[in-house]
């Protein structure tokens, strides 16, 4: 039964360099690094949440409803419960555990969600890719598709862009779509 | 073993079959040559996203002012190379991830990296041209 608070240490925020102590409570999450400022997501932002092994270790991700996504990297293997207990209890949200795709191969289907594109390999998502991250994308070729990120130190909604923390910076991906591409089609919006 | 209707067979792999084989390398965000399973791990959006040296074309650098780019080419159909003969495609109908390209300041690292995948890439084709002469 959870109490008035579950709090985790070692968490990274949004691919943060920090790691930060994180707290769920009823009236919403916080997060904040050692002398840093504290970062705080009200409760009724909190639309679904997933639960997938991350860099850190493992990583609960909330959809939120008008913020995008949330990554909180870090937790452990055995704070699942802990987590699922409390989004559970707080938010009335069920903690789904998605297990991801290691076949290692590039092939799979794209598929578009509110806030993300989802690369799945063999019915598991391989990788997502938040909007809020992409810069520009545009027909590169027939059949081909290229998505370009941001690597500067722009923000999104008052966000920090993700890639910027990354020591390896992800600027471009290209992908190979079969079949008839109208004109047009693909393009920048 | 032929089933003598000269299809060529497509060869299975994986990286991984779970999560804890993952090295814990992953955790610097950083990308990751794992040659004991022949695989390159990239990080996606905090992600560590495996790619079989199967899958993999060729990897290539550039310099530009403080910034190593690497870029790594992936296979995918229409690509014009070994087009009828070394590239059998399980799902041709699939979408296929084609290239990727990171950036990083670590400049020595990227380029032992980018070796690194030539090496792999070197090696691994001379294994398959070698288990296909053993079975002519």
């Amino acid at each position: 039964m959870a109490g008035d608070y579950e709090t985790f240490e070692g968490i990274y925020l949004d691919l943060s360099r920090q790691p930060g102590k994180c707290r769920f409570a009823a009236s919403g999450m916080g997060w904040k690094p050692s002398g840093g400022d504290t970062w705080t997501l009200t409760n009724t932002e909190i639309s679904s949440a997933q639960w997938s092994r991350a860099a850190k270790g493992y990583e609960v991700k909330i959809i939120t409803r008008t913020l995008g996504i949330v990554q909180l990297d870090g937790f452990e293997q055995d704070d699942f419960d802990r987590a699922k207990e409390a989004m559970k209890a707080y938010y009335k949200v069920n903690l789904e555990h998605r297990e991801h795709a290691l076949k290692g191969w590039n092939w799979g289907k794209a598929e578009f969600s509110k806030s993300e594109l989802h690369f799945n390999v063999a019915n598991k998502p391989a990788f997502e890719i938040p909007f809020s991250e992409v810069s520009n994308s545009n027909l590169a070729g027939k059949n081909e598709i290229a998505v370009e990120f941001s690597t500067g130190d722009g923000t999104t909604n008052g966000k920090k862009k993700k890639n910027s923390a990354a020591v390896d910076q992800l600027v471009e991906m290209r992908f190979y779509v079969p079949g008839t591409v109208k004109k047009g089609e693909g393009e920048d919006g | 073993v032929g089933d003598g209707k000269g299809k060529r067979q497509i060869k299975r792999f994986e990286s991984y079959k779970r999560e804890n084989q993952l090295p814990t390398s992953v955790g610097d965000l950083k990308i990751v040559v794992d040659i004991k399973n022949q695989t390159i791990i990239v990080p996606v959006f905090g992600r560590p996203v495996p790619f079989h040296i199967a899958t993999i074309k060729n990897a290539s650098k550039t310099e530009e002012d403080d910034f190593t780019y690497l870029r790594i080419n992936l296979l995918s159909p229409g690509q014009g190379v070994g087009r009828k003969d070394d590239l059998p495609f399980e799902d041709p109908n699939a979408h296929f991830l084609r290239s990727l390209t990171y950036r990083s300041t670590d400049n020595n690292r990227i380029a032992s990296i980018c070796d690194s995948i030539t090496e792999m890439k070197k090696n691994a084709t001379k294994k398959e041209q070698e288990r296909k002469e053993m079975e002519d």
